[in-house]
Parts: structure tokens; sequence; C-alpha cells
């Protein structure tokens, strides 16, 4: 009796929740089987709103006070943000838009996450009547173009906050001032320097940078970009095989460093945040990664995050080949999109723009982790206190707008195959015509799907 | 007599089995009543297993044939193309050989090193707590940040390891352990050795109801130390060794945090195992149903593991 009493209890409370969930589920939440119509449900300009925004960028304390600038010139909408970490954010956003999540902004990596989330969004063209009139006019074209060319369908889903480019090498202004070194512009000045440091700096690793199988692909065609400003479009394009001449040549290039003894393979097993660690901690000479590490150019943003170096200044990574020039690959970053599922398309336009091209730019952009796509910006003088960081700053915005390719991966390639490749290269455990083979045979395998 | 007794065996078997049943049914009742119970147990747990495991199965099956994002709105029938491409990749089919190699040295570790450390702990040495503790903290802590920390330990220049081996004098043994495959290997098999712990905590429970009687007598009749373990105690456990292999086996195919925040599957990728390989198939665009298949196809490989192990574990019963 006592058993089959609480079977009756189970079974009770089984239903129960079963049909409070079914409820639930037709309700209007906007959930997946909800059928309200989200487009007709946009609130009237000038009611309070709480806007929904999920993104990865910028830093969430740059982000909170550009938020609450925001709030004070608009008080009638308040934003509810939350933030992610930038490869789990690649993953969760998707899920969460096409499980019907309710955010009203959503920030976008423009190469990686573009068609991952394109239907989810309402492309710019649905809501640019709530921008300001030329609106297009107020940002520079290549990033916007960008965003829009990488779309399969060639429509602009999302407005780039800026871009990004890389790789750049960072410099401990200082410790070059103290051992009378000059910014090394060829690969020669380079190993001159490195061979300069090591003698009076023997704790002092000359250079540093990760030693992951992402970060090969940043060095390999930015050092091929020197002498090839597109090999990487056309190869990622198919315009050129992974086992061309010049591709042979570039991870022979990358591979005389080593051979150079400008970086010693030790430098390879670096991971994660290592490299920018050694270097803040004033145990490297010179830093390689991308310009979105630019805020350490910044005498406010190092005190902030307790780096005690006195000077950082940066260039572009040493010309390796003679007769080659300066290069990064760029590409638009940050973008900023509105999910159909949002009821306050007017309160998110507003938003898009004071952080697109209205005056939150001048908050965020102090970080210098983006080179901001509005044309109005420009570096507070205030920000980059000495001439190491302001040459840095300019060579770095130089080089993004002069960029040759495009920042672009294809992700899966990239960590299964390519970027273990040329570390093989460069541990001498495979020469670069059989790397440069073993890509082209897996490029066309079939296992990775051309973007 | 024969004809009364075949007179009254109706009746005696009559009134015979009245008893019979009453109790059998009484049994019915009890058995209907625990399996009642059991249910009612059961259930919570039965629709975990359904939603986060036989809903994931299905959804990995079906989406293994299709070409498609995380959006899952443009999937694409590709048939059995995934299949053909993850079993014809050699970086899987090494993904798959390093997982039981994993396994291989893992169960090797546990039916010695643990087997051996659980007797002689349990044998009453001094601050047999201490070691208890020290043994099983790292399989208490979690394996990822434990690996983070031995991952940064093996860095050429200035990782632990190597400033500990120049430290000592013995700097012509410090390595590029993850730089070649060799020294990669050997530092993963060390972190393995780590977590010996568990195989520990299974011998150690199994002991404590040993019997103490065959120990005794094998004393008496002059067994010394070794064959205490080798002819006694080794096969007294044979029940642990079972539960041991099966769990460390399984366990390898879990291992993904170990690796991924250790070597990271160094050098060249070529330490990963199944889980890293999947992990990574995931990057990237349009490639989730190619993981699907790549996690179909471990779960069958783990699936027949657990099956043969079964079939040699009930032929040895």
């Amino acid at each position: 009796m006592h058993s089959s009493r609480l079977l009756r209890v189970l079974a009770t409370t089984v239903t129960a929740v079963v049909t409070l969930g079914g409820l639930a589920a037709c309700g209007d939440s906007g959930g997946v089987g909800g059928d309200k119509n989200a487009d007709q449900a946009t609130v009237t300009d000038g009611q309070p709103v709480t806007l929904k925004y999920w993104t990865w960028f910028p830093p969430e304390v740059t982000l909170r006070d550009t938020i609450a600038a925001f709030e004070r010139d608009h008080p009638a909408i308040k934003i509810d943000l939350r933030i992610f970490e930038a490869a789990d954010y690649q993953k969760q956003l998707p899920l969460a838009l096409n499980g019907g999540e309710e955010l009203d902004v959503v920030g976008v990596q423009v190469s990686a996450m573009t068609n991952s989330i394109r239907e989810q969004v309402r492309p710019v063209s649905e809501w640019e009547s709530n921008l300001p009139a030329g609106w297009r006019d107020k940002l520079a074209a290549g990033p916007v173009r960008q965003t829009e060319k990488v779309a399969k369908d060639g429509k602009l889903y999302s407005i780039p906050m800026g871009s990004l480019g890389s790789a750049v090498m960072l410099y401990n202004a200082s410790m070059l001032s103290e051992l009378g070194i000059a910014v090394p512009k060829s690969a020669d000045e380079l190993a001159a320097a490195a061979a300069k440091v090591r003698a009076a700096k023997p704790d002092v690793t000359p250079m540093v940078f990760s030693g992951e199988p992402y970060w090969q692909e940043e060095m390999l065609f930015t050092i091929a970009g020197q002498s090839n400003p597109t090999l990487s479009d056309d190869v990622f394009a198919g315009r050129k095989p992974w086992n061309s001449p010049e591709m042979v040549a570039a991870l022979g290039q990358y591979k005389s460093l080593f051979d150079k003894g400008i970086v010693g393979t030790d430098v390879l097993s670096l991971k994660g945040n290592r490299p920018a660690e050694l270097f803040t901690g004033g145990k490297a000479a010179f830093y390689v990664d991308g310009s979105w590490q630019s805020s350490m150019l910044s005498q406010a943003s190092r005190t902030a995050s307790k780096i005690e170096l006195t000077d950082v200044g940066a260039a572009a990574f040493p010309v390796v080949v003679a007769g080659g020039k300066p290069a990064a690959r760029s590409y638009a970053e940050g973008g900023l999109a509105i999910p159909k599922k949002s009821k306050h398309v007017t309160q998110a336009a507003t938003f898009v723009e004071y952080m697109t091209m209205g005056k939150g730019v001048d908050t965020w952009g102090k970080d210098l982790v983006l080179v901001p796509t509005a044309k109005s910006y420009s570096a507070d003088s205030s920000v980059l206190a000495s001439q190491a960081a302001r040459d840095g700053y300019a060579a770095i915005t130089t080089l993004i707008n002069s960029a040759g390719s495009a920042r672009d991966s294809n992700q899966g390639f990239l960590n299964q195959v390519e970027g273990n490749a040329i570390l093989d290269v460069l541990r001498g455990q495979s020469t670069p015509q059989a790397a440069a083979d073993k890509l082209q045979s897996e490029w066309t395998s079939g296992r990775y799907t051309a973007k | 007599m024969t004809s009364t007794t075949s007179r009254n065996a109706p009746v005696a078997a009559a009134s015979g089995t009245r008893p019979a049943r009453a109790g059998q049914s009484r049994r019915t009742r009890h058995r209907g009543r625990a399996l009642g119970t059991a249910l009612l147990f059961l259930t919570p747990l039965l629709l975990i297993y359904a939603v986060y495991y036989l809903y994931a199965f299905g959804f990995l099956a079906a989406t293994s044939t299709t070409r498609t994002t995380l959006s899952f709105s443009e999937a694409t029938d590709v048939g059995w193309e995934n299949f053909h491409l993850v079993l014809t990749d050699a970086v899987f089919i090494r993904s798959v050989a390093n997982n039981l190699l994993f396994a291989a040295v893992s169960i090797a570790v546990a039916l010695t090193l643990g087997f051996f450390l659980a007797v002689v702990l349990a044998s009453g040495v001094r601050l047999r707590r201490f070691f208890y503790a020290v043994f099983l903290l790292p399989s208490l802590i979690p394996l990822s940040l434990f690996a983070t920390v031995f991952g940064r330990m093996l860095e050429t220049r200035d990782g632990a390891v190597n400033a500990t081996l120049r430290t000592v004098g013995l700097g012509a043994l410090s390595q590029d352990w993850l730089g070649e495959s060799g020294p990669a290997y050997a530092a993963l098999f060390v972190l393995l050795v780590y977590l010996v712990g568990l195989p520990i905590m299974y011998y150690t429970s199994d002991l404590s109801t040993a019997n103490t009687a065959v120990l005794e007598s094998a004393l008496l009749d002059g067994a010394n130390t070794g064959q205490m373990y080798r002819l006694i105690l080794f096969p007294l456990l044979r029940n642990t060794h079972k539960t041991v292999i099966l769990s460390v086996l399984l366990g390898s195919f879990r291992a993904f945090d170990m690796v991924f925040f250790s070597t990271k599957g160094d050098p060249g990728g070529r330490t990963g195992i199944t889980g890293t390989y999947v992990y990574n198939a995931m990057l990237g665009e349009g490639r989730v149903g190619y993981a699907s298949a790549a996690a179909v196809v471990v779960l069958v490989i783990a699936l027949a593991v657990s099956a043969i192990h079964l079939v040699i574990q009930r032929k040895g019963q």
C-alpha cells in the first residue's frame, strides 16, 4: 500500500511537471515552439526597455564603462550584458539563437561566426532605417565590405566595431633602449638584436610567440605576405595549391628564423598566455602576437593590468626576405548584430550605432584592442604617452589598413592539420616540400569543408 | 496400500498445494512491491539517462550522416561519407591507437604499482593516512587543473622538470618534452602514473574484506613476502582486478582533459586521443556532422572494448 501510494505521488508529480513544461513550451516566451511574431512585438521608442547583449569582446571593464556612458545618455535603455570566453562563444551563441534565446544585440566574430548565425539575425538592411542617414560614410569601407563578403549570401548581417591584424611585433622599449638596440626591420637586424639580448641578459628570451598550432598560420602568412601579399587569399580561395612553390618558399622562410638562431624551438613549447606572461614580466624582449595586444602600448592599461614594463613599442614583423615589405593579414572584427527574436529593434539599433559610430567608440577605443571602423576616431594622445607607443600604434594602423590578405582561416583544417604540419617543419621533423604536399593532400580530402 | 495412497494422493496433494500457492502468492506480492520500490528509485535515473544519453546518442547518430553547422538549419545529407572520411584519416587512427596505448599503460600501472601500494598501505605502515592522501589527491582534484600545471612544468626553457634536472646536475637529461614524440609520450605516461590513486582505493576497499585466515595459513606454511604477493594476494583480488581494468580502460576514452591541458597533442598532434580529435573536428564551419561521425565511431569502439572485456570475464568465471 505504502509503495503504491508513493508510486501514485510520483506519477502525479511527473504528470504535473510534464504538463507545466508543455504549457511553458507553448507559451509566448519566444522559445522553440512559441509562435509569437517577434517582428510585430517591437516596443515603441521611449518606453523603458532592457536589452539583452551577449558578446565576447571588448574586455569587461571597458564594456561596463561604455555601457554606463550609454545608459547615462539613454536613460530609457538598460543593457543586460553577458560576456563569454572567445572560443566558447563561437559555439554557445549559434546554439542559443537556434534554441530560441531572446537576445537583442549580439557580438559576432565576423570571420568565424557570420555564417553560423546569419539565419538567426536580421540583415542590417532591415533595421538601417534606425541608423543616421548616410551611416556607411561614417565607417571605413574595407571592414564593412569584408563583413558583407564573408556571408554566403553576400548580405551585411552585422556592423563591425573595428579591425584586427596579425602578426605584429611588440617590444620592450626600455630594454632595447638600455641595450642600445634599434627596432629591427629585417631578419638580419633581428638576429643581431637577439644576439645582443642573449649576451647582455642570459635569463631573457629574445623573442617569444605562441607555440600552439593555430598561431603558426599567422606567422607563416605574415612572412609569406612580405613578398607575396595575396598568397593567403589565393590559397584559401583555391587559386593556388598549398604545395605551390610560393607556399614551399614561405615554409622555408619561416623555418629560417630558427636556422639563424633568432628563435629557438624551446619557444614552441610556450602555450596559452605564457608568451604574454614572459614579455610582461620582462623575460622577453620581443613578443609577436596580434594587434589585439596593442593595449600594452598604453601606460594606463599596463597599470590597470599590473604590468610593470616602463615603455612598450610595436612594429611590423621584420622582413625576412630581401626586397619584401612589412605585412600583416587583417580582418573586420567585433560585428554587432540584432537577432530576429529581438523585440526591441529600435533601441538595439540605437545601441549598435553608439558602439560602432557613436560616442561609445571613444570609450572602448582607448583600449586599443581594435582599430575602430569609425572614421571619426583618433587615438587619444594621453593613452599613447611615449614615442614608442605612438609609433607602434601608427605602424599597426598602417599595417591593418594596407593589408594584402584577409585574416581568414579554416579552423578545422588549421587545428587538425595545418598548424601541426608547420610545427613539424620548424622542428626539423618534415621538409617544407613534404609538409606542403601533405597540406594539399588533406585540403582536397573532403574532410575540411571549403568556405 | 497402493490403492489407499493413490486414493488419498489427490487429497494430500490438494491439501499440500494450498499453503504452497498461498506462499507463492505472498512471494509474488512481495516481489511486485520490491519491483515497485526499485522502479521508484530507478525512475529518476532512467529519465536522466534517457534524456542525457539516449537522446544524445540518437542525435549524434542522426547528425553523423549530414553536413551541417551549429545552427543545424542547412543540413545536407551525405550518407556514409563522414564515416568513410573519419575511418580513412590517419590522425583518427592514431588517436584510437593512442587511446588503447594509454589504457594499456594505465592498466599495467594499476595492476602493478597500484596493487603493490594498496597492499603496503593496508599492511599498516606508519603515516598510512598521509600516504593515502598523497596518492589519492591527484585523482580527486580536477584533472584539467592538474594537467595544466603539468603542461607548464614541461616547458623547455623555464619548465620545472628541466629546471630541476639542471639544478641536480642532470642537465644532459633535460628534453624538449613537447617537441619530440618519445619524451611527450613519456610525460603522458608519468601523468598516468600519478592517477594511480583510484586503483589503490579499489584494492584497499577489497583488501579490508579479504579472508585473513588464508594469509595466516600461507604464513604458517612458510610463504615469503614475494610469494604472499604473487601467489596469495594477487589471485585473491581477482575480482578487483577486473573492476580496475574495466574502469581504467573506459576512463582512457574520457582522458580528454589530461591530454588537452598537458601536451595538447604535441608534437604535431602525435599524442592526441579520440577526445581531442573530436574536439578539433568540431571547430570550423560545417563540421558538426563530421565530428558526430567521429564521436559515433569512438562510441562503437568503446562499446566493443567493453563487450570484449565482459566476454573474457564471463569465460574466466
